[in-house]
């Protein structure tokens, strides 16, 4: 099945490749309906941090600090949304950062909301930070209107070729090969790439 | 037991100015036990070559990856929209 993840995954590679050749900074994020308990603003957003901060040849000294100081606390506890929010704004001010998150629908509506007005918080004060959404299009207001300002937008949705593409690629994988003759499969190239862009009218192809 | 006493090793041999790999990763695990990396790997595997290139030709993404320009708030984000699951009933 093609779902969003797949042209989130393909974004996410596409800037790694270019962050390999310009020095900048990529971090993902799918959401998942199965995890929201995990999948807090707050875990989000350190997620987002983690992979941030990995990609810097030294640890900034303001997050060894919040380490050493945390082990104080019973259990230790980790960093807040605020102070994640900070630092995201701090290392993206010096070094471009891509932050991707993938399927913000399936993100609890109150996380989305805190998610959304962090997210526009780091823009604000580093505004050469770049934040790639997707989700279905029932949330495109909510993302306008949290985020202010202008977003671009952009329907997906996979276009005959991709279809094609895609059922080829799942036809060679067929474990039952004998079953299927060259009409049979010229049938189903041409029949479901019809169906599916009927459904489509109007998509971005 | 031994885990300790290699740690021990490792930052002895190290100066304290800088953060050993140990501590390094035991950091960056402090800042979020998540793998978003694990699933983005799951996912791109199972991706189809090619499917959603077009995506990248798109005004809208070239002009929001670009990041040589000024930077401008307006084309800070985007967001592309659509039913996630496009062929779920056609294509299992």
């Amino acid at each position: 099945m093609l779902t969003s993840h797949d042209f989130s995954s393909l974004v996410i590679d596409t800037l790694c490749d270019r962050a390999r050749e310009q020095d900048f900074a990529v971090a993902c994020f799918y959401c998942d309906f199965t995890a929201q308990n995990e999948q807090s603003p707050t875990s989000t957003l350190g997620a987002v941090l983690k992979q941030v901060v990995s990609g810097l040849k030294e640890i900034p000294e303001e997050i060894m600090q919040a380490f050493e100081d945390q082990k104080q606390a019973i259990g230790g506890r980790g960093l807040r949304l605020p102070e994640i929010v900070k630092n995201l704004q701090t290392i993206s001010s010096s070094r471009h950062t891509f932050i991707c998150i993938d399927s913000l629908d399936e993100c609890v509506p109150e996380h989305r909301v805190k998610l959304l007005d962090s997210l526009k918080s780091i823009i604000q004060k580093s505004p050469g930070t770049r934040v790639f959404l997707t989700g279905r299009s029932h949330i495109r207001s909510e993302i306008e209107k949290r985020l202010g300002g202008r977003i671009l937008s952009l329907l997906v949705s996979p276009n005959e070729d991709d279809i094609v593409k895609y059922l080829r690629a799942r036809l060679e994988e067929d474990t039952t090969p004998e079953a299927m003759d060259d009409s049979l499969e010229s049938d189903i190239l041409k029949s479901i790439p019809e169906s599916v862009s009927e459904m489509y009218v109007g998509g971005v192809i | 037991m031994s885990q300790n006493f290699s740690g021990n090793i490792n930052s002895f041999n190290i100066s304290n100015n800088f953060t050993t790999v140990d501590q390094r990763s035991e950091i960056l695990a402090w800042l979020s036990p998540l793998e978003p990396r694990l699933r983005h790997q799951d996912i791109r595997t199972r991706r189809v070559d090619d499917v959603g290139d077009w995506l990248l030709q798109t005004d809208q993404f070239r002009n929001w990856c670009d990041v040589t320009g000024q930077d401008e708030f307006d084309k800070a984000v985007l967001f592309c929209y659509g039913n996630p699951g496009v062929g779920k009933t056609h294509m299992r």
